[in-house]
């Protein structure tokens, strides 16, 4: 899955520390979600959208690997 | 792991600080025979119809020992969000792994009083691995946060 959030933060100017503070989790979280390295549960996904003023399914979009392992 | 299961978060400073001198008194025990004298306790055996001193200094090592790990090892991060949460839960999935992987190499390989020596160790190396593990991976990701 793949995200823009380093996008929307840049439109809405703010740091990774700042969108940290706002949704409530560490820099190193924002930063892994960032990354791809880690993904976020519902509820802070759409703590992020919300912060971000965009909608989760802009934020956050599937990949085509990420259908893969599917009948 | 739910927030509500971890220590306060100035747990881990006091598990740290307890960690050191339980350690080297389980050490002076296990190696030199250290014993507090004042832990002597006397325990009266039926079958010899005899009253002898039993000493606890051992005992209290390994619950120092274990209390100390455990406050190192579940103890609130600054910021105990679910990025943390998810790495505790690898970590110690990980950690059980690699302990009992390790035993299952030490039961084919260690015979006899040794193998005694390492079903000791074994107690708490899983908390151990579990403590290096999490904070190796605490430690990566601020690195790569900060840079």
């Amino acid at each position: 899955m793949k995200n823009t959030i380093k996008i929307q933060r840049a439109i809405n100017n703010i740091t990774q520390e700042e969108l940290a503070k706002l949704v409530g989790v560490s820099r190193q979280t924002i930063n892994t979600i960032e990354s791809g390295k880690y993904l976020p549960s519902t509820l802070l996904a759409l703590k992020l959208a919300t912060v971000l003023h965009i909608t989760v399914e802009a934020l956050f979009m599937l990949e085509k690997q990420d259908w893969e392992g599917i009948n | 792991m739910q927030s509500s299961l971890l220590f306060p978060q100035k747990c881990k400073k006091i598990g740290l600080v307890l960690f050191i001198p339980f350690l080297v008194l389980g050490i002076m025990n296990l190696f030199y025979e250290f014993q507090f004298r004042w832990l002597d306790l006397p325990v009266h055996l039926p079958l010899k119809d005899i009253t002898t001193d039993y000493n606890l200094t051992n005992e209290l090592a390994g619950i120092g020992i274990l209390l100390s790990l455990l406050m190192i090892a579940f103890s609130k991060e600054t910021k105990e969000d679910e990025f943390i949460v998810q790495v505790r839960l690898e970590s110690l999935q990980w950690a059980v792994y690699v302990n009992y992987a390790l035993l299952a190499i030490c039961i084919l390989f260690v015979n006899g009083t040794m193998f005694f020596q390492v079903i000791i160790y074994n107690m708490y190396t899983v908390l151990i691995f579990f403590i290096l593990r999490f904070n190796f991976i605490l430690y990566k990701t601020s690195r790569s946060a900060s840079s």
